[in-house]
């Protein structure tokens, strides 16, 4: 066990776990924060997805000591008020199901529209297919994240 | 706290967060007057009891108490906005409340005016002619909370309806007292009453006046909308609220998998590979050592067996570490493993390579005939064009919701409290308090012992992170009490890990389908042979025969309970539910059928996903008819319509009300095969409820086809080489569904899925958007089992552990999707599951078309390349 700083959506806290507890647990079982889901726990749904220093990260596969050394950003700090344009495309087009997939699509999303944003480059379906496939909906929500990505383009 | 029954009203407003004053509407369920029920409750006066429906609160804000889970249909959005449209709410001064396991208290039964005035076969064409659409009800409103058959808003769209529509009628003739003018001078809309000479008022200064009216329910029924005025419903005049959704994007939605009680702790269950297994010896220690691990502890005795085949809920053996944090659990739970030893039981030769050669040898024999038309021997030997054979074969099937199965348990007093994602609320409460009383299976047979049980535990259902039938069944809820019961005072959590979940599930049966036809001077068939083998859910849910231990009482019992609950059956042979899904309402139109359905043992947990046994049954019988086509030379969908033949009702003549009662009262012989073999081409619908329409198949077919330009590219892609078209259509949970898939395939034999359109006819639509967005997953679900799904055992042990070797579909491998609605007025029919069936024979026959093999197996993988 150590002592570890974590700046979580901007805030500081100091925890005592072991450093080779992955952030996913971290988030979840120390710190509260349930909007990040488990769903296979060897980074291959995407469930867990948070941005560590803005890139989409699947946090069940990083450890903490690694997380403390990047800012990390949960769902719940995505916006105050769910005013991000992924969250905003995403109720406008009904994207969610059951919803439990979604925190983790919305940060992959959001890393994905930023990287764009900051090359001034438009997201093209291929883009959407590379940084979107490591993240499973089984809901089949497919086809409207698609399309709520290029609206969250529009609107951001 | 006394048992769930006896919470009272002020208890429930209590927890509700709403102070005494509050208006409460609900079903007020004695015995006296449950038969009578929801219409006679608004009768005698809004009843202010202990299960209501719809809270007022003082400030006239609106509680909609939704009693049916929530997994991704959006259903307790939808039938909220049902009772919102007709109470003419104002939708943001409504807020939901999920409805904790009561045990059946929201069992709504209409009164005998209304139910006599529906007797089957439905009456189509008079509802589709009623400006104001009538009551009724295709499947009834049991008051079950389970969560299954896609049948909410078929069994709860009028019931919404009508507490709606009387509320608001109790709100018009208040303020219309208040006015002194007369109630039909006064309208609702939005949360006010509108009166003569501009006057208006908000329904929270008419609560005490509208507690006093008692409108009767022809008063009530006249109060309901036309579809014209309609807010929300079918094409309302604006969109369908979706009251989950900005929750579930912020990450604030509370799955079962977040909840946290106070104190409590984590477990994880290393459990026995095999179904039936034992366990024999462990050693705690070097779990104890990993920091953070407070005690290990088995769920059963050594020696013990544990669930699997005929032990329906029972949890499998295992060995418990908890823990004060998931990852301290795990890392336990790894240091344990090595230090286990099982006793694997009977099931351990199981192996399902030889599982498939045995149930096709099954197949390849004559089984019990469940469906005849004349005489399929004698037409096979005069067959003019020769005969076509083919068999079928699709393996188990995980569901593999994203979120694990996971269940918080606290036993304190003697009772469970329990926190849970799950579709069988009653099932969990079931399963909780037999843990907190320490009844056996046994004394769970009977009636009595399961009331104290449900009396005894509590269950708090939670959001679901996706069911697709998983989370049917209350194994993981039984570990939790389990664990509960052990250490009293203390919330434990269990935590399935997606290998548990993949090798834990109750997969969907295994089947092998044999297809017969002869082919007449027509080409079309003169004769039908299917022989269907499925690994019956019987043999797990139900004890039977095989089970060692049972006495003959016992047996008949458990006959009965077969009868009761699955539309008869005896294992090993399928229940009439699975029959009825597929083959004994095969559609087509031949003059000789027969049905039979075949033998086949169940050694692993069986259970469904989502669309069940018309998985099987809808990939072959479509597979086989695009089969029947290229032999016939002639279009498939052309071809498939000239085999579903003229417009007709099946079973109009046999399907009658009294049928239904026979079997509701258990009125059905018991032996053998139970339902009597159908003669004559008619269909056996006791478990249906509702006769298949092959009108509607026929228009969503043609619709689907239309939508996807079917016959120009289908006479474009005949000189194209690598593309190709295939369809299919099958009617499930009531409603019918077609599909029309387009693909390609290079000289590598690599698959590309341009295109996929769908069409359903579900009555009517009522929120229209989720229907779209069921039709979409539906198919991405179909998509992912035809391409990539399957279980395999060894040893008696599942295979896959995760997504990567059970991969499901992702997002670069979907498709566009086209989806569309028959528009239809006609009562509202199911929509989780329906879309589903019809997608893999149908990309199977567009892999044809392109110039791909046969495939009659599934995954495809094994057969083309998917990328």
């Amino acid at each position: 066990m150590s002592i570890f700083q974590l700046r979580v959506n901007g805030t500081y806290h100091n925890v005592e776990i072991d450093g080779n507890m992955p952030l996913l647990w971290a988030l979840r079982d120390v710190l509260g924060l349930k909007g990040t889901k488990f769903g296979c726990g060897v980074a291959q749904c995407g469930a867990c997805t948070v941005h560590l220093d803005g890139r989409a990260v699947r946090s069940c596969a990083v450890d903490v000591g690694v997380a403390c050394l990047s800012e990390i950003t949960t769902i719940e700090g995505l916006s105050r008020d769910g005013s991000h344009p992924c969250q905003k495309a995403w109720v406008e087009l009904g994207v969610p199901q059951c919803g439990f997939c979604q925190p983790g699509q919305i940060m992959t999303a959001a890393a994905l529209l930023a990287a764009h944003k900051e090359t001034n480059t438009p997201i093209t379906d291929d883009d959407i297919d590379n940084a979107m496939r490591g993240n499973i909906c089984r809901c089949g929500t497919y086809p409207r994240i698609r399309a709520a990505i290029k609206e969250a383009e529009k609107l951001s | 706290m006394s048992g769930i029954y006896k919470v009272t009203r002020r208890d429930f407003l209590r927890a509700a967060g709403v102070g005494t004053g509050a208006l409460v509407f609900g079903s007020y369920l004695t015995p006296s007057l449950q038969a009578q029920g929801l219409i006679h409750n608004l009768i005698n006066g809004f009843p202010v009891e202990d299960v209501p429906v719809v809270i007022l609160k003082v400030n006239g804000d609106v509680i909609i108490i939704t009693h049916r889970s929530e997994m991704g249909q959006g259903i307790r959005s939808s039938l909220a906005a049902v009772l919102a449209d007709e109470m003419e709410a104002d939708w943001n001064r409504v807020t939901l409340k999920q409805a904790d396991a009561d045990g059946g208290r929201y069992a709504v039964t209409f009164p005998a005016e209304v139910t006599t005035e529906y007797k089957l076969p439905f009456p189509y064409e008079e509802i589709s002619k009623t400006r104001k659409p009538k009551l009724q009800y295709l499947v009834p409103p049991d008051g079950s909370q389970f969560t299954d058959s896609s049948r909410s808003m078929t069994a709860y769209f009028s019931v919404m309806r009508l507490y709606g529509a009387g509320i608001k009628l109790a709100m018009i003739r208040a303020a219309a007292k208040k006015w002194g003018v007369k109630p039909k001078e006064c309208r609702a809309e939005k949360h006010r009453v509108y009166g003569p000479n501009g006057k208006s008022t908000d329904y929270r200064w008419l609560l005490l006046g509208a507690k006093k009216e008692k409108p009767s329910y022809e008063d009530i029924s006249n109060a309901l909308k036309t579809r014209e005025e309609w807010r929300y419903i079918g094409k309302g005049k604006e969109p369908m609220p979706f009251y989950d959704a900005v929750d579930m994007v912020r990450g604030k939605t509370e799955f079962g998998a977040d909840v946290d009680v106070p104190g409590m702790l984590t477990a994880m269950i290393e459990r026995c590979p095999v179904a039936n297994g034992a366990l024999l010896t462990y050693d705690p220690a070097p779990a104890l050592a990993v920091e953070g691990v407070r005690y290990v502890v088995p769920i059963f005795p050594p020696g013990v067996r544990g669930g699997g085949v005929g032990r329906a809920f029972t949890p499998h053996a295992g060995v418990a570490v908890v823990a004060a944090n998931t990852w301290a659990a795990l890392q336990g739970r790894r240091a344990l493993k090595p230090t286990i030893t099982w006793d694997l039981g009977p099931h351990a030769t199981y192996d399902s390579a030889a599982y498939r050669k045995e149930l096709e040898g099954s197949t390849a024999e004559p089984g019990k005939v469940v469906r005849r038309l004349k005489d399929v021997d004698d037409a096979f030997a005069q067959a003019a064009a020769g005969t076509m054979e083919a068999i079928y074969y699709v393996p188990h099937l995980a569901q593999a919701p994203m979120e694990p199965p996971v269940a918080v348990a606290l036993f304190q007093n003697g009772r469970m409290e329990v926190w849970a994602p799950t579709q069988n609320p009653d099932g969990a409460q079931q399963v909780a308090g037999q843990v907190a009383l320490g009844f056996s299976d046994d004394q769970m047979a009977d009636e009595t012992f399961r009331d104290k049980a449900r009396a005894a535990a509590t269950v708090h259902v939670t959001m679901l992170g996706g069911g697709f039938g998983r989370k049917s069944k209350p194994d993981y809820i039984g570990e939790a009490a389990i664990l509960a019961k052990h250490n009293p005072g203390v919330p434990i959590r269990v935590q399935w890990t997606r290998e548990d979940d993949i090798k834990f599930s109750y997969y969907n049966a295994a089947s092998s389908q044999h297809l017969k036809a002869s082919l007449g001077a027509d080409k079309l068939p003169t004769a039908l042979l299917q022989r269907s083998a499925v690994t019956s859910f019987f043999g797990t849910l139900v004890p039977n025969y095989s089970t060692p231990g049972l006495t003959d009482p016992q047996l008949e019992a458990y006959a009965k309970a077969r009868l009761a609950l699955f539309g008869g059956g005896e294992y090993p042979y399928a229940s009439g539910i699975e029959r009825a899904q597929g083959l004994e309402d095969m559609p087509y139109d031949v003059p000789n059928i027969r049905l039979e359905n075949c033998r086949a043992e169940n050694h692993i947990r069986v259970g469904w996903m989502r669309s069940v046994a018309n998985i099987y049954h809808a990939f072959a019988i479509n597979s086989f008819a695009g089969e029947l086509a290229i032999a016939a030379g002639r279009d498939p969908k052309d071809y498939l319509l000239d085999l579903i033949g003229k417009d007709r009702l099946l079973d109009e003549k046999t399907m009658t009300s009294q049928s239904v009662e026979r079997f509701r009262n258990n009125e059905l012989p018991l032996e053998g095969i139970d339902v009597p073999v159908i003669e004559g081409g008619k269909v056996n619908q006791v478990v249906a409820g509702y006769p298949p329409d092959t009108s509607r198949l026929r228009a969503v077919i043609n619709q689907v086809a239309e939508e996807s330009g079917w016959k120009d590219k289908a006479a474009q892609y005949k000189n194209m080489k690598g593309r190709g078209l295939g369809i299919a259509a099958h009617r499930s949970f009531l409603s019918y569904v077609a599909v029309v898939v387009d693909v390609s395939l290079n000289d590598e034999n690599e698959l590309t899925i341009h295109d996929v359109y769908g069409t359903i006819h579900c009555g009517l639509a009522v929120n229209r958007d989720r229907v779209l967005a069921q039709m979409e997953g539906g198919i991405v679900y179909g998509l992912s089992y035809a391409l990539l799904g399957e279980i395999t055992v060894k040893n008696g042990a599942v295979v896959q552990n995760n997504f990567d070797d059970y991969p499901v579909l992702r997002i670069y491998q979907t498709p566009r999707i086209h989806v569309s609605i028959v528009d239809s007025d006609d009562p509202p029919t199911g929509v989780g599951e329906p879309p589903t069936p019809a997608v893999a024979p149908a990309l199977a026959n567009a892999i044809v078309a392109a110039g791909g093999p046969r495939i009659r197996e599934i995954p495809f993988h094994r057969h083309i390349v998917v990328l």
